[in-house]
């Protein structure tokens, strides 16, 4: 008798999804010719998208790695983690703007893959700095393809994607390759004597505190 | 004899279990000698053999990994009732809250595995079986969408218990209070809360749901979600 009911049990819930209609208001059809994103625009907006995420989950593990005992470096581990969350936001943004121009209404479930960072250890402060503005670049030469496959439709030019992405996103790209470049040069030139108080000193400025 | 050999056990035995002078003796020894590097190897933040016994160190890894995928899943629920089709701005805050807060508690893990001197490794996984993920899609309709959260928070409420118990398990390794007591602090607390509200959710929306045969599905799910706008 238990196996019946299991059996029936189990055999509900695999036609579950065909039964489920009670809970949920059925979808309805409202003109689409106001969503004018094209494809090409579209999938690189995506692809932008991970990469956003793949940096932040990097610059976690750089956060991580200037945590730890035998490193303690709490100052660049706190600049590292608050640009995890950074690029994390940037992900955000890009969702909201997709999500304002009417998309993602299906396949939003592939939007995203989390995968290890691919690096874990740098060999000082410097290796690592250097290590983040190389991947900003990479995310800056990213928006440009972004913002060329944008343009670059013949049927539509997608102005009002490529000047937000240039004016905010852009914009911020410039401004934090300028400070992580600034910082890497500063500590990089205290390096050549002064390497171990250099990166202490400069760790400490990092935290806020004046030593 | 017998009675020196014992004592010398005893000795070493005591300095196991304390790491009495471990790190004051590798200074000794390394600053008694000329070199250009101390290596002083048991100068670290490890104590009550952390990462020794059992497997609490690696469990806590991998809760960090935990809350990592839950926080971006989370965001894409967030995104997913963020859409012009679905349009439901309560329920997409509602997520968007539970990725914010994911996303805050993985970074503190990551931040207490260092502090207890150990290494963050982003693939460790946890030996407890996961929930079923084949198929996971976050394309889904508000009661499915709670009911899913409502699992996924327990999921994480129950694997902080597991570490909770390994942590603390009558064993003469193994007792780490400093584990314990940052997960009752700021996990297993707010975890009881957040399950309660998300059941109460479910409660409120069954009844919705079925009430006058069904005719208030849709008025309800909207008023629900302004209520969710206004309190989530």
């Amino acid at each position: 008798m238990k196996v019946i009911i299991f059996a029936v049990a189990g055999l509900l819930a695999l036609c579950a999804p065909a039964f489920g209609t009670q809970c949920h208001v059925n979808p309805v059809n409202i003109p689409k010719e106001w969503i004018t994103m094209r494809r090409p625009c579209r999938d690189s907006m995506r692809r932008q998208i991970q990469m956003e995420v793949a940096a932040s989950l990097q610059y976690l593990a750089m956060g991580a790695h200037f945590s730890k005992d035998s490193i303690n470096r709490p100052g660049f581990a706190k600049l590292f983690f608050e640009s995890g969350s950074e690029e994390r936001q940037h992900a955000m943004k890009l969702i909201e703007y997709l999500l304002m121009r009417g998309e993602l209404t299906s396949d939003v479930t592939s939007l995203i893959q989390i995968r290890p960072p691919e690096r874990k250890t740098w060999g000082d402060a410097v290796e690592a700095l250097e290590h983040a503005l190389k991947m900003e670049s990479d995310v800056t030469k990213s928006i440009r393809t972004v913002i060329a496959a944008c343009e670059d439709d013949n049927e539509f030019n997608d102005y009002h994607l490529v000047d937000y992405l240039t004016g905010e996103f852009l914009d911020e790209q410039y401004k934090g390759q300028r400070d992580l470049a600034g910082k890497a040069s500063t500590l990089k030139k205290m390096l050549d004597r002064h390497a171990s108080l250099g990166e202490f000193i400069y760790d400490k400025k990092l935290l806020g505190i004046d030593i | 004899m017998k009675a020196i050999i014992y004592s010398l056990f005893g000795l070493l035995a005591v300095s196991a279990a304390f790491a009495a002078d471990a790190c004051y003796q590798d200074v000794s020894l390394d600053c008694g000698q000329a070199s250009n590097a101390l290596s002083l190897p048991r100068c670290n933040a490890i104590y009550g053999e952390y990462g020794r016994h059992g497997n609490v160190a690696t469990e806590m890894q991998a809760y960090a990994n935990l809350h990592l995928e839950r926080s971006y899943e989370y965001l894409l629920s967030a995104a997913y009732f963020n859409n012009y089709q679905t349009n439901r701005a309560g329920f997409s805050k509602l997520f968007k809250k539970l990725s914010d807060d994911a996303w805050e508690k993985s970074i503190d893990l990551i931040k207490h595995v260092t502090m207890r001197g150990d290494e963050m490794n982003f693939s460790q996984r946890s030996t407890q079986k996961p929930v079923e993920r084949k198929n996971y899609t976050v394309e889904l309709h508000e009661l499915e969408s709670l009911a899913k959260a409502l699992d996924s928070q327990k999921e994480l409420a129950e694997r902080a218990f597991y570490i909770h118990r390994e942590a603390t398990r009558n064993s003469q390794h193994l007792h780490d209070s400093e584990i314990a007591q940052y997960l009752e602090e700021e996990f297993i607390e707010n975890q009881s809360k957040k399950i309660r509200e998300l059941a109460g959710h479910t409660t409120d929306l069954k009844t919705f749901i079925t009430a006058n045969n069904g005719q208030d599905l849709s008025l309800a799910l909207y008023l629900f979600d302004e209520y969710l706008q206004k309190t989530a």
